[in-house]
Order: structure tokens, then C-alpha cells, then sequence
């Protein structure tokens, strides 16, 4: 019995969609939460660096036009690839303004898989970097 | 001795080379003739079990139909937003999808054991090559890794493993039963691959003997090193209304 997608150039199409992420996201789960068509850009105040496994998660508190306060967090990587990548424990501290590139949960709640990162001086930290170290 | 007496001793003699042939282990390997896999390796292609199809987002495995129709819903619900990966719970991804994960990965080889490490949840396969069978039958319950023997065939590493649980190839979701067999027959074939050629036998959801070949490469940097992976000290990933779903610190009820 032949599947029903393999006759069908429609499904074929919604299928490389459906399974792009199977394919080339390096995480301990799904990506299904996120939305990776969608990129959002929030500048924040470091509150704490989790460098820990399956994933490193970065929580940062956001203040808005009216000054209310709110706690953003992002996923990165684990800790073996976040070192690969030349992002260490240490790379972000407490207090430190950041911006981060994301993409967002579908839900709208404030939380997204991290794209980079880039530091008041300017320098960007890209988590993706380390996760294939270069071969012979 | 009389003539009878000696053509019994003849027969029971050479019954017994017979069966010592038949039974002969493998000569056993030596410590000098182990090859160098030496390094940190990481697997070639996608994450997927089966690279060689030409849809480089789906592989095709020689499945049932009913197991095909399983598969299919997978994959429609993955179309549809709705994605779970066993992983996310932090349970191993076990043998023989541990072929197809990313990260790294090292072989520690002696001469009666082999040792495939994985960076990925501190997973460790062992294939005993000292000779010993697989453990009686009624000893057999579902492994991870299943339970591993092999032997050398010059620097090619022949392995046989039986006793698995029921899983998934990868993420992509094709299943296979707690019956399967996997053969492999794994050798460098450069300074800087080795090559795993697989066999899968699964009477339960097979249609006959799956055929992959899966490659890793040495990492250029032997600096690198493997560090423990303790997957559940901060895992904010859960299933919820049928897909993957994440707790943040600031939701109600959060885990942490």
C-alpha cells in the first residue's frame, strides 16, 4: 500500500514543510511550539543564565514603554553545544543589556528558541554555532 | 582394540571436530590488532535514520501497511503542528536510533568489549566480543540498547543485537517492534570515517530486511571533550494537548 502523500505533489509540498524541522533541528524535542516563520526582536536586562541541560535557557526582564516588567525566556541550546559555540557560563551575567533575535512561541506566551544574541559592545553570540564542530 | 571398538572411537572422534568446528568462536582479538578509532566522531547527513531516499525529509522503510498507516499519521499530525518526540521526557533515544543522533560520540575498543559512548544523554552501547552468546531466552526482557555481541572479521566489527524495546528511527516516527534484529557490520574505511552498514529484521512490522548505511566523521579539533549530559536538572519541555508544549518560570503551575 502506497501512502497517500507519495502520489501527491501538494502533500509532497506540505509534507518538506511539515518535516523541515525533523530533519535539521538539533534539539531534545520538537519544535512545534515555536514558530520559526515568525522572528521577534526584544532588548532586555539579563536576569539569569541557566546553562543547563537538555536546553540553556535565558531569562531576561523587559520593561515597556510604561514601565512594567516583564520576564522573557529563551531556549539555547545545551551546555555542550552553547561551548562549542564560544558562549560559556560567563558570557552573560546578570544585569547585562542584550538583545535577542527569536523565534516566538505560537501561543504568544513571552518565550522563544533563541537565534542569537547581541551584547552592548555590538558582539553577537550565535547558541547554533557549535552544534556540527567541524570535521576532517 | 578391536575393529569395532576403533570405528566407534573414529565416529565419535570426528562428531566431535565437526562440532567443535561448527561451535568454534571467532579467533579472539588481541589487543595489537585492534584498529585505531581513536577521536571524537559525529554522524554523517540528516537526522534521520535512512539518508539514502530521495526525499530528504522522509525515509522508507519496507513497512507493513498497517505500520505505513501509522507512519502516515505521524507525519500528518507533524503537518498539522501536532509533534512528540519520546526524547523530550528525557528517555533515551535508545538502539538502534542512536545511530541517526547528532552530537558526539567516541569508541572505547579492548578486546572484549567495545564501548560506543554518545554525547546525547550519556548513552553507552555495549557489544560483547568475548565470545559469550546472547542470554537465554527466558532471561530477555526490552533493553534501550537491546543486548549487543560481536566478533572481528579482520578490522570489521560484525554485531548482533536482539532484546530491544518497541521505538521510533528518529523523529520522523516510523516504529519498530520489540522484535527486531539488528546486524551491523561497522570498519574505518578512511583516516577519518567509519561506516556502519546496518540490517534491520522486524517480522512485526517488516516486509523484509531494511538495508542502511550510516557514516561518521572524525571532528578536526581533539580538544574537544564529552561532557555528562544530565537531561532532567532543567528540562522545561512537556506534552501537552498532543504536542510538545514548554513551562515557563513565570506560567502557574509551573514544574520548577
Amino acid at each position: 500500500m502506497k501512502p497517500i502523500w507519495r502520489d501527491s505533489f501538494l502533500l509532497s509540498g506540505l509534507l518538506f514543510a511539515g518535516l523541515a524541522f525533523m530533519g535539521d533541528t538539533w534539539a531534545h524535542h520538537s519544535f512545534a511550539m515555536f514558530d520559526r516563520n515568525k522572528e521577534v526582536t526584544i532588548k532586555g536586562t539579563v536576569k539569569h543564565f541557566n546553562y543547563t541541560n537538555p536546553h540553556s535557557w535565558l531569562d531576561i526582564l523587559v520593561t515597556d514603554d510604561k514601565g512594567q516588567v516583564k520576564e522573557w525566556s529563551f531556549e539555547m541550546e545545551g551546555p555542550s553545544s552553547l561551548m562549542r559555540s564560544g558562549i560559556k557560563p560567563g558570557s552573560l551575567k546578570p544585569g547585562e543589556k542584550i538583545t535577542v533575535k527569536a523565534w516566538p512561541l505560537r501561543d504568544g506566551r513571552p518565550a522563544g528558541a533563541a537565534i542569537n544574541i547581541i551584547k552592548e559592545d555590538g558582539t553577537v553570540l550565535d547558541p547554533r554555532k557549535g552544534l556540527r564542530p567541524p570535521t576532517s | 582394540m578391536t575393529d569395532r571398538k576403533c570405528v566407534v572411537w573414529s565416529f565419535v572422534g570426528l562428531a566431535a571436530l565437526a562440532w567443535g568446528s561448527a561451535t568454534a568462536a571467532p579467533p579472539a582479538m588481541t589487543w595489537d590488532k585492534l584498529p585505531d578509532w581513536s577521536g571524537l566522531w559525529t554522524m554523517e547527513g540528516r537526522i534521520i535514520f535512512d539518508n539514502s531516499g530521495k526525499d530528504p525529509h522522509r525515509q522508507f522503510p519496507p513497512l507493513k501497511p498497517e505500520y505505513e498507516a501509522k507512519y502516515a499519521k505521524v507525519v500528518q499530525d507533524a503537518i498539522n503542528g501536532k509533534e512528540f518526540d519520546p526524547l523530550t521526557h528525557c528517555l533515551p533515544a535508545g538502539f538502534p536510533r542512536v545511530l541517526a543522533e547528532p552530537f558526539l560520540q567516541e569508541f572505547v575498543l579492548r578486546p572484549e568489549q567495545v564501548w560506543w559512548i554518545h554525547e546525547q544523554q550519556n548513552e553507552i552501547r555495549r557489544i560483547y566480543t568475548d565470545g559469550r552468546p546472547h542470554p537465554p531466552a527466558d532471561e530477555l526482557y526490552p533493553l534501550w540498547e537491546g543486548h549487543s555481541i560481536g566478533h572481528w572479521e579482520g578490522d570489521t566489527l560484525v554485531v548482533d543485537t536482539i532484546s530491544l524495546r518497541e521505538g521510533i528511527y528518529d523523529r520522523t516516527g516510523a516504529i519498530h517492534s520489540d522484535k527486531a534484529h539488528v546486524t551491523e557490520r561497522i570498519r574505518k574505511i578512511d583516516a577519518n570515517t567509519i561506516e556502519d552498514r546496518i540490517v534491520v529484521e522486524d517480522p512485526v512490522t517488516l516486509t523484509k530486511p531494511w538495508h542502511v548505511t550510516k557514516r561518521y566523521k572524525k571532528l578536526s579539533d581533539p580538544s574537544l571533550r564529552i561532557d555528562h549530559w544530565a537531561c532532567e536538572e532543567d528540562n522545561r519541555a512537556v506534552f501537552k494537548n498532543g504536542t510538545t508544549d514548554i513551562v515557563l518560570p513565570s506560567d502557574q503551575g509551573k514544574k520548577r
